[in-house]
């Protein structure tokens, strides 16, 4: 069987301004037809730019420095945009993160999808192209697609706007079919709806897809076979089966004790120690070992070459050299996680009794956001709100944070009615000194133009409270010791830093004012499942240093059950199950919980299956 | 779900109507308390020569011996009637003043408008097109001087060098008398204070569209329709164009004030016999009545504009027109 795609050691570079960053690193694979390769690894590894560089799509500031890229034996390595033009589409399309952004707002979909179409066939009949465009949205799963047609993106919900996206990239029965990310940005079950359709097609059609993602347990399912990306490389490469059960690189063990479901039970989540190397200036030697708590001296030396396994499995590391010493990978080890009993006596801190909220739509319609709504928080405790996106979670959190008004229903905190706007009023400085929150999106939740220290104790200034250690600058220096960075981040602005910098700043920011109670909306959403391991740790400890109350809000079902002692589901903006989390985890008892639950992908291929069964 | 359409404009109306009334009240007042003599505008030298009591009598004449707020009444009372009396300068009705005027400024600033928002269009997709290429940078660079230079200035300027020193165009007025009708003559006087129109404005919609495009190209669903085949071209058009022109539109609607004002004043620079002029000579000679009419047009013009954006905003972007809202979304009535 002949390759459809064939990459010979590409690399790709980016020159901004100064430096030359080496975004991909002779990279070689091949795909065959009607197979799914999936490529993992933590944001800004290349994933993307490495799909983004077959299909010419990147920036003018890229270019490909070196290798060979093969479409069907042609090399297309040099093929100019009008020459790319023709092929993309027609031999390889693309389907992106995220659905929200990647269609035409102000186009219809049917419009969108028949562009797609006529790109293939030029000469098509209206009638026909109709046809086709009902076919293709029959194909991705959306009902009355005669109606659907004529709808705007915005009047979708996320999974089917990701339909579409995936219906556009059919339109022209590509050979090649690269998905970044395609669900990411997704819900849990409409995450797993996705990978389903994902691979029914992929059956039928026999399209060879390659499936970019940061999360193993979405790949586990999918793919055929397994491409680890490590700063711009391919560190390990096999199939699914021998990378998730056999993995022989350090990176691939580190990237699979850092899920979730793996440390279930254990004290601590796996987190890997250190950050990525700089591309600019990519290390000597392999550039893991600085992060690889079993490097060998050669590591730090020699750039190791890509060692055969078996014939289908290849790892880059000295670990697999003749005279290196061997070393096994266990999926069970770490200490047992001593679960915390004592705030099932405190007293309660937070009475949520009866809230209601809805967003006007019109003067006549409105939209029921959060529906008779009733929980309570003892002190100490860390409660997990879980459901999909729309189902009113975070709503909830602003309604406790009197972001919003006009609802009903009543909200206590210590005894004090934060519904009663009077008493809110008069009181409103303590209380908001103790209840803090954490937003989703720590890039837009950080004014851009203020540096962290300043952005860290902002709330003390504002509350004209004095720090506790001196001066503003040396409590912004003990809080950032507190949540993991060091001092020179002080002078930063949030565009220097990555996501999980930027998320535990924000974190530091809550934290500075002592609360009580915490809300943190998806805080950990937009993070790689590295670096969610990292900050789900840091809250673990904060709590149990500063015990404050924590309500987490999440979609990832996997983090709340490491994390929260109880769970509230909620589901159309009803709070559908509360219980313990050991218990509802184990014995879901509504029928949605039950849907959530079967949903979580499993990083164990083979075993999907067997659970469905 | 849908707003009733008699309601939606019934409210514009009123809005423009109450937005009208209080304009009028306010220029009628400080064009009273501006200093000046009226009388000067209807008698002309004469004015300076009369006795008191002739003074009086012509006063009584033209109604301004009467308190502001009664005066205000009596125009009110006739303008609603279609009667906005007569041009103390021309002594002619003031309607019939306009009517010989309005024709050459909608001309100069109709076709103006025209110009630069079609020249606009093209020299801001030409610039994104080109990104950062040296002839992007080199209009981009072309256009701020461009833009920074005064009217006035850059009017005089072209004065000198086509009129003075080359003698090629008239330097002022509509047209060559004895010519009244040779459209060739009309053309050759227009073509200064346009040329002084349009380089005014163009770069700042030309940046405009040529900022908003780039901003397009950058957006995720540029990039899957790269991925789906469409070539570069029609996704610039078909895609990136189409998405700023709402924007676009409406910036322009609310542009026709900015750019009729512009051209009010190259009106007086070139002496061109349109509404500038009059707006001009009439504020300046105190010509109550004509003032008065010239004010309120220009002002209906400025709130029409500004509410034809509105609706162009509302109409066209489907993302204006309803709420996100997934199928199993719970919906009350309230």
């Amino acid at each position: 069987m002949a390759a459809v795609l064939e990459l010979q050691d590409l690399s790709v570079q980016f020159h901004t301004g100064k430096e030359i960053v080496q975004a991909v690193r002779d990279v070689s694979l091949e795909v065959q037809e009607g197979e799914v390769l999936a490529i993992v690894g933590e944001s800004g590894c290349g994933k993307s730019v490495l799909c983004k560089s077959v299909m010419k799509l990147l920036p003018q500031t890229a270019h490909i420095a070196g290798g060979r890229i093969l479409v069907d034996g042609a090399d297309i390595t040099d093929y100019r945009e009008r020459e790319m033009e023709k092929l993309r589409g027609n031999v390889f399309s693309m389907v992106f993160q995220d659905p929200m952004t990647s269609l035409n707002p102000t186009m219809k979909i049917g419009a969108q999808i028949a562009e797609a179409v006529r790109v293939h066939e030029p000469k098509i009949r209206k009638a026909e192209l109709d046809g086709r465009v009902l076919e293709l949205l029959g194909l991705v799963g959306i009902d009355r697609a005669k109606e659907r047609m004529q709808q705007y993106p915005g009047q979708m919900s996320g999974g089917m706007r990701q339909r579409c996206v995936l219906a556009i990239a059919l339109a022209s029965n590509p050979r090649i079919l690269f998905a970044d990310e395609p669900t990411t940005a997704l819900d849990v079950t409409i995450q797993s709806q996705i990978l389903e359709l994902f691979r029914n097609i992929q059956k039928k059609f026999r399209t060879a897809t390659i499936l970019v993602s940061h999360d193993l347990s979405v790949v586990a399912g999918v793919a055929d076979r397994v491409a680890v990306m490590y700063a711009g490389k391919i560190v390990e490469i096999g199939t699914t089966e021998e990378i998730f059960y056999q993995p022989k690189h350090p990176y691939t063990w580190c990237l699979l004790q850092s899920l979730p479901a793996l440390s279930k039970g254990k004290e601590e989540l796996f987190t890997i120690p250190g950050m990525p190397p700089n591309l600019a200036h990519p290390p000597k030697g392999d550039a893991f070992a600085c992060r690889n708590p079993y490097a060998v001296a050669r590591d730090y030396e020699e750039e190791p070459p890509m060692f055969r396994v078996s014939p289908t499995h290849y790892a880059a590391t000295w670990l697999l050299a003749e005279d290196a010493p061997k070393i096994m990978f266990g999926r069970e080890n770490g200490k047992k996680r001593v679960i915390h009993q004592e705030w099932k006596d405190a007293e309660v801190l937070l009475d949520v009794r009866h809230l209601n909220h809805a967003f006007p739509l019109s003067r006549k319609l409105a939209v029921k956001a959060v529906d008779d709504v009733s929980f309570q928080l003892r002190k100490g405790e860390i409660f997990g709100l879980v459901g999909e996106s729309g189902s009113g979670k975070s709503t909830v959190a602003r309604c406790i944070m009197n972001l919003y008004h006009k609802g009903s229903g009543e909200v206590y905190y210590n005894g004090i009615p934060l519904h009663d706007r009077k008493v809110y009023r008069k009181m409103h400085r303590q209380i908001q000194q103790n209840i803090q929150i954490i937003f989703q999106d720590s890039t837009s939740s950080l004014n851009p133009r203020m540096k962290v220290k300043d952005i860290i104790t902002e709330p003390l200034v504002i509350n004209r409270i004095r720090p506790k250690r001196g001066t503003y600058r040396e409590e912004a220096v003990f809080q950032m010791k507190y949540v993991g960075l060091d001092e020179s981040f002080l002078d930063k602005y949030p565009g220097e830093l990555s996501g999980g910098q930027r998320q535990r700043v924000a974190i530091a920011r809550a934290v500075v004012m002592e609360p009580e109670l915490l809300i943190a909306d998806e805080p950990i959403a937009s993070l790689d499942v590295s670096i969610q391991a990292q900050i789900v740790n840091l809250f673990r400890h904060l709590q149990e240093e500063h015990g404050f109350t924590f309500l987490f809000i999440a979609h990832d079902l996997s983090m709340v059950e490491y994390l929260c002692d109880r769970v509230g589901v909620m589901y159309h903006g009803k709070l559908v199950e509360v219980g313990l989390t050991e218990d509802v985890f184990a014995q879901p008892k509504h029928s949605y919980t039950k849907r959530l639950m079967e949903s979580i992908p499993l990083p164990e291929p083979g075993r999907k299956e067997e659970r469905r069964a | 779900m849908r707003k009733n359409p008699w309601i939606y404009y019934g409210k514009k109306l009123l809005i423009f109507v109450v937005s009208i009334f209080l304009l009028s009240v306010i220029v009628f007042y400080i064009a009273r308390l501006a200093p000046g003599d009226p009388l000067v505008s209807y008698y002309g030298e004469r004015a300076e020569k009369m006795t008191a009591g002739e003074r009086a009598w012509a006063e009584e004449k033209l109604g301004l011996h009467e308190s502001i707020t009664v005066q205000y009444g009596k125009w009110l009372g006739r303008a609603v009637r279609g009667d906005f009396g007569i041009s103390y300068k021309y002594k002619m009705d003031v309607l019939e003043v306009i009517e010989g005027r309005v024709g050459n400024t909608l001309l100069l600033g109709g076709v103006g408008f025209v110009l630069i928002f079609v020249l606009a269009l093209l020299l801001g997709i030409w610039c994104a097109w080109n990104e950062e290429r040296l002839i992007d940078r080199a209009i981009c660079k072309i256009g701020t001087v461009t833009s920074c230079i005064p009217e006035f200035w850059l009017s005089l300027v072209l004065i000198l060098i086509f009129a003075v020193e080359l003698k090629v165009l008239p330097s002022s007025g509509a047209y060559t008398i004895g010519k009244e009708n040779d459209l060739g003559d009309r053309i050759l006087h227009l073509i200064l204070p346009m040329t002084v129109v349009v380089l005014g404005h163009l770069w700042y919609y030309a940046y405009l569209i040529r900022n908003k495009l780039l901003e397009e190209v950058r957006t995720d669903y540029v990039l899957l329709a790269k991925s789906k085949g469409v070539t570069g071209k029609s996704v610039m058009f078909r895609h990136c164009v189409r998405n700023i022109i709402p924007t676009y539109l409406s910036i322009m609607a609310i542009s026709v004030p900015h750019i009729l004002g512009g051209t009010y004043i190259i009106e007086t620079v070139f002496s061109y016999p349109g509404i500038g002029t009059l707006s001009y000579e009439s504020a300046r000679y105190q010509d109550y009545n004509l003032l008065m009419v010239i004010c309120l047009l220009s002002g209906a013009l400025v709130i029409l504009c500004n509410m034809i954006a509105q609706t162009i905003n509302e109409r066209i972007d489907p993302r204006m027109k309803g709420p996100d809202l997934t199928e199993d979304a719970e919906v009350i009535m309230r």
